[in-house]
């Protein structure tokens, strides 16, 4: 086990530098001036030639590259040419954010799964309606659906906000639920969790039809196996059928799914966050890469690849220690 | 023919019986709200939209962008700022009530206000002035040019203030007038909090300003909270907070403003949106001067565009007319002048290129390279629309015309090496600093400027605007624009307005607004009776 621990964390660590040398050859031939963003529009050419000198722009890719390298290695990821600030101190702001929207989503997804699987393959009647209407909005591009529930829950009917995440001082942690517990602030967890609803809801629509339909089918396929009908043969109760034998080997494929699909709900977190105002990474990630802020995009980039090798590796790891046999 | 079985006809039929409430429902929010108003506030909070993040920190001598502006100058003042709600440009009194320009243009003299303190409680005296002026050197921000020409700052007592030029500069007042103008700030704060940095990281959250408000609240990307200073000096606002949350998606604030959540959206919405907000019976939609201005330059490092004739062929093909009308609308007129509307006496900077469209269909004839690229920034809706007219027009023309996107960091990069930018490009709204005719030309026209982007500079036209900024004579700002209109690389397409949509209880908003500023002082706003 060992080993494979030291063979994940070797590959994590190649795939983490090829990244960052992949962002930087993108950098370097991407036309731009990320200087601007630092000085303002209208600043004149010979103060963004001199900035530029400063920030040390000028120099070649591979210099730049060593010097983000040793920063990387104590913990320096440079300062955002947008909000002057260090990348560090903008991911303190917003990294919680957006893991807490993104685990929130995962619950949402899980437990959405959960009711899809359960209901289809227990047939219980009237339910194909509900997973009729997970199936269309897994279709609908996360923008869609994430203005057609603003229109419907926001404008219409008046339950839940729009944009931000509600209470308006972070607190210790920056996860607001924890923030608002430790305070004993129960409007504060609140409104916390009413604008999460929206945002994790849309985000986690897709990974549930996706958990879901794996977990239909395992669900499906041991709810036929023969130890099944000899343990309702003998006298179990359903309840006990399908906690205890149905479930509990149909989920290893599930779980193998919910690990690629958190890694693809921290990626595919931008969109949502924008159309919520959301106020995490993704957001961050989006309002700097028009003007080309390249230490806070490289630092969001390597922070996305990492949480996504992290996640596949904990995957990895949770399937070797259920089969030692891929431990090889 | 394939014909589906049942458990495919029962599942198409479940994922309609799905679809159809859905999209009934969506087809209900399109129409036009029912409501016919919405509630002023009584707690004293006006909340203002802003559409995406400020950009920068809001600190005065480092904010040189867009709708941060707002904040600026709600909390810090100038010496002298731009007469409000008038349509020309009028410099009138701030922190300096009064003051004096020598014939040379060299030495400007200001009496200051009585009775002004900072927000920390200090009181504000001609002292400030060469620390403001100094600060903005130090940090080193875009706007810092503003005082760069700065010898000396005299304080023969706390109430005047005597600024020497190392050369004269007619335009001063301008520079001072502008919302990226050097502010006022407390030199007992600036050096209590000085850090390493003169104080630029303890001004990313607070304010050391005089203005009618303090900044309490800075979340980047989130959002921004002013509260009432209430030993201003001027009009004590009716409103005692100002929240400026961070909408990323316009159709999202636009709901939000519908709601009434959003007491005021300015200068952030798309033209298509004029339609809706002109039926509004809740809102009231407010069409303001600015400076500001829809622009076309070509890039004369293309090798379509390297003929003066080519240049002006594209340039006489443009309908200014039809294209203000049909993409613009009522927050624009067509622009008949080189530099900003009212910038000179008269219009006498009249832009000479007339419509004619024959011009450029002979010369595409002729054109041996057939390809064309027209470009507009990411996300400018209005000169993505006009881009894609034109290419439109200049396919029929007979050449392969295209339009294409580009992100504001790549705009900003073809200074750099014009060759990669794009044949012609679209700018649907820009400005320059000040309302003196120097700030216009140098900027657009000087290749040292900030926003030439493609380096398309006449030597001649720069010596003029160098002659001007000297004495201040009209007419020799007039023979520059003249000069620079030769090139062929340069259109002003309209003079743009701001489009504020507020609320119907939202009042003074005219009168809140100057053209220099393109957002409002918030301490002049009040709510109906």
């Amino acid at each position: 086990m060992i080993a494979f621990l030291a063979k994940r964390l070797g590959i994590t660590i190649v795939l983490l530098f090829t990244l960052s040398a992949i962002i930087f050859f993108l950098e370097s031939i991407a036309p731009g001036d990320p200087v601007k963003a630092y000085l303002g529009a209208n600043a004149s050419r010979v103060d963004v030639l001199a900035e530029r000198h400063r920030l040390g722009l000028d120099e070649p890719t591979i210099v730049q590259f060593g010097r983000f390298l040793a920063g990387l290695a104590h913990g320096d990821l440079g300062v955002s040419f947008r909000t002057h600030r260090a990348v560090t101190a903008d991911f303190a702001v917003y990294l919680p954010a957006t893991i807490e929207l993104v685990v929130f989503a995962f619950v949402f997804a899980i437990l959405l799964a959960g009711g899809f699987a359960f209901s289809a393959a227990l047939r219980l009647p009237g339910s194909s309606v509900y997973r009729g209407i997970l199936l269309v909005g897994s279709t609908a591009p996360p923008f869609l659906l994430a203005i057609f529930g603003i229109v419907l829950f926001y404008q219409q009917l008046d339950w839940l906000p729009a944009s931000g995440r509600g209470p308006d001082d972070a607190g210790p942690t920056g996860f607001l639920v924890i923030d608002t517990l430790a305070h004993a602030d129960l409007p504060g967890l609140a409104s916390t969790f009413q604008h999460l609803l929206l945002p994790g809801l849309v985000l986690a629509i897709a990974p549930a039809i996706g958990i879901g339909r794996i977990l239909r089918s395992s669900l499906e396929s041991t709810l036929s196996a023969d130890y099944v009908r000899t343990a309702r043969s003998k006298g179990l109760s359903g309840g006990r059928v399908l906690v205890s034998h149905v479930l509990r080997n149909s989920i290893g494929p599930a779980i193998s799914m919910s690990g690629l699909q958190l890694g693809f709900m921290f990626a595919g977190v931008v969109v949502v966050e924008q159309v919520f105002s959301w106020p995490g990474i993704g957001n961050y990630l989006a309002n700097s890469i028009p003007v080309s802020d390249f230490p806070a995009i490289a630092a969001v980039t390597l922070v996305l690849g990492a949480i996504y090798i992290a996640t596949n590796a904990v995957v990895d790891l949770l399937q070797a220690a259920a089969d030692p046999r891929l431990v090889t | 023919m394939h014909h589906m079985t049942a458990p495919h006809r029962r599942r198409a039929t479940i994922v309609a019986a799905a679809l159809v409430p859905l999209l009934a429902l969506t087809a209900c929010t399109t129409g036009t709200s029912a409501k016919t108003t919405n509630s002023a506030p009584t707690d004293g909070v006006l909340t203002v939209g802003l559409l995406g993040d400020i950009g920068q920190p809001p600190d005065p001598d480092i904010y040189y962008a867009n709708n941060g502006t707002a904040i600026i100058i709600n909390t810090y003042e100038g010496l002298v700022q731009y007469k409000n709600d008038v349509s020309d440009v009028q410099i009138a009194p701030r922190l300096a009530t009064s003051w004096t320009v020598s014939a040379d243009k060299t030495v400007y003299t200001f009496t200051l206000r009585k009775g002004v303190t900072f927000h920390d409680g200090t009181p504000f005296t001609s002292a400030a002035v060469k620390v403001a002026f100094d600060r903005r050197i130090a940090v080193k921000g875009g706007a810092a040019y503003m005082v760069q020409g700065v010898k000396s700052v005299g304080t023969p007592d706390d109430l005047t203030a005597v600024v020497t030029l190392d050369a004269p500069n007619s335009a001063f007042l301008d520079e001072l007038a502008s919302p990226f103008g050097p502010k006022m700030e407390s030199p007992t704060g600036l050096a209590k909090n000085a850090g390493s940095d003169n104080a630029q990281t303890y001004l990313m959250t607070q304010d050391l300003g005089t203005g009618p408000y303090e900044l309490t609240t800075a979340q980047t990307g989130t959002r921004y909270e002013l509260t009432r200073y209430d030993k201003y000096w001027g009009t004590i606002s009716p409103f005692t907070t100002i929240k400026l949350p961070v909408y990323s998606d316009p159709s999202v604030l636009e709901l939000a403003f519908d709601k009434g959540d959003v007491s005021m959206i300015a200068a952030a919405l798309p033209s298509s949106a004029l339609k809706k907000y002109s039926k509004t019976s809740y809102s009231t939609s407010y069409f303001l001067p600015t400076l500001q201005s829809a622009l076309i330059t070509v890039n004369p490092s293309k090798s379509f565009f390297s003929s003066v004739d080519a240049r002006m062929a594209f340039m006489s093909a443009i309908d200014k007319k039809t294209l203000v009308k049909q993409v613009l609308g009522e927050r624009s007129e067509v622009a008949t002048t080189m530099y900003a509307k009212g910038m000179i006496g008269g219009g006498a900077d009249k832009q000479t290129i007339a419509y004619d469209p024959s011009r450029m269909k002979s010369f595409a004839k002729t054109a041996s390279d057939k390809k064309l690229v027209i470009g507009y920034a990411t996300g400018n809706t209005n000169a993505q629309q006009i881009a894609n007219i034109l290419a439109a027009q200049l396919i029929a023309d007979g050449l392969n015309a295209t339009a294409e996107t580009y992100t504001t960091s790549t705009v900003f990069g073809w200074a750099n090496d014009p060759t990669t930018g794009p044949d012609a490009f679209i700018d649907g709204n820009n400005g320059p600093d000040g309302g003196s005719p120097y700030l216009w030309g140098h900027v657009f026209w000087d290749k040292t400027g900030g926003i030439d982007y493609f380096l398309c500079d006449n030597p001649k036209t720069d010596e003029l605007l160098n002659q001007a900024l000297a004495t201040g004579d009209e007419s020799t700002y007039v023979r520059a624009a003249a000069e620079y209109e030769s090139t062929g690389c340069y259109l002003q397409l309209s003079y743009n307005k701001d489009w504020v949509v507020a609320q119907n209880w939202l009042t003074n908003v005219a009168k809140a607004q100057n053209l220099g500023a393109n957002e409002l002082d918030f301490s002049l706003l009040g709510i109906k009776k």
